[in-house]
């Protein structure tokens, strides 16, 4: 094969993960599949899918009604693909439908457990993911009794730092925009609420899990 | 410190890396989701106008709970306005319309079932949808000039 021929064929290879994270080009890749790039929106998705779960999750959504909310924010996004003006945002936009949605959802129902649902802690070892599974396995005990006490710790902190820290706390670390957006609350609060949540959450830690 | 890389100091960067890896590990997306939501692609508006959501009493301050009252909501797009008022029992929902200027046409409900239904709006622009399953709700409306979908709700 020639090398033209090879960089062509290059070209057609849908981008790989660690370029679908790559916070910086979520601009150009939300531009590829508005304009019908069904790997690009796939990249989309897998960039940005950690964000709008955590904005789920920091409102305290049960399960099921957490699923519909996360569900309905992409369909919104993929009916929005034409009408996003600002393309580098897109992850505030998700964000902030998330944010809505997950109101309107608090609105109808009463129906919701506080963050950080006990469930999500007491599962059943066999239904530890891989990753979870493999810490346990190994002799990195503990490590893993280190990651389940800072869990432990962050559910007893208010509800306020649950939730800031919840969104901050999504893959890749989102911009303050983006948490602005996902907690309807102003970009300038953000790092002093952070650093106060951390230092109790230190302080929590310290203190040790009951 | 200020904008993205407000991370304060080094020690509150460890300790909120420490909570994203734990994060990952306790309240991880489930991956059947993310496969919901890359599917989303198909379902894309491609040669249908979208009715944007422009009223939806889930939206307004309900500072006293009224109880059974139904939900409402109205979608517009291109001088059509279309008004649903949803109430659900259980995992179904029973969903009244009402297009207006009154027109007829052909209503498909799009949502979490395993078909799509397809309801008439009659000559007063009237639609009734029965029995549709609570979660995403979506309706992609024929009239005779246009063809509308209107934004994702969830009911």
């Amino acid at each position: 094969m020639s090398p033209e021929g090879f960089a062509h064929r290059t070209m057609m290879i849908p981008a790989p993960r660690d370029v679908a994270v790559d916070r910086d080009s979520i601009g150009s890749i939300f531009l590829s599949a508005a304009d019908g790039d069904a790997a690009a929106w796939k990249a989309l998705v897998e960039g940005l899918a950690p964000l709008v779960w955590s904005v789920v999750r920091a409102h305290g959504l049960s399960d099921a009604d957490g699923h519909e909310v996360f569900q309905t924010t992409w369909l919104r996004l993929a009916q929005h693909l034409r009408r996003i003006r600002e393309p580098e945002k897109v992850g505030s936009w998700l964000a902030s439908t998330a944010r809505h949605e997950c109101l309107k959802v608090i609105q109808a129902s009463r129906r919701v457990s506080p963050v950080g649902d006990p469930e999500v802690f007491d599962r059943a070892a066999d239904q530890w993911t891989p990753e979870e599974a493999l810490i346990r396995s190994e002799e990195a005990d503990a490590r893993a009794d280190q990651v389940r006490q800072l869990w432990q710790a962050f559910e007893q902190l208010s509800e306020a730092c649950r939730r800031l820290l919840r969104v901050l706390m999504a893959s890749p670390r989102p911009h303050y925009h983006e948490v602005s957006a996902a907690l309807g609350i102003p970009v300038g609060g953000i790092g002093p609420t952070r650093q106060r949540c951390l230092r109790r959450l230190r302080t929590l830690m310290e203190r040790g899990a009951p | 410190m200020n904008g993205f890389d407000d991370g304060g100091d080094e020690e509150d960067m460890g300790l909120e890396e420490a909570l994203r890896h734990a994060a990952a590990l306790f309240d991880p997306v489930p991956s059947d989701l993310v496969q919901t939501a890359v599917e989303a692609y198909t379902l894309r508006t491609m040669d249908a106008e979208l009715a944007a959501l422009t009223f939806d009493s889930l939206a307004e301050p309900a500072p006293v709970r009224g109880g059974d009252e139904p939900r409402l909501a109205t979608f517009h797009a291109l001088g059509v306005t279309i008004d649903v008022e949803v109430t659900v029992m259980g995992t179904t929902g029973r969903v009244l319309g009402q297009v207006i200027p009154a027109r007829p046409g052909e209503i498909e409900v799009r949502g979490r079932r395993p078909a799509t239904v397809t309801v008439t709006a009659d000559a007063m622009g009237r639609f009734v949808c029965e029995r549709v399953p609570t979660g995403p709700f979506s309706l992609r409306c024929r009239f005779a000039s246009v063809v509308m979908v209107t934004e994702w709700i969830i009911i």
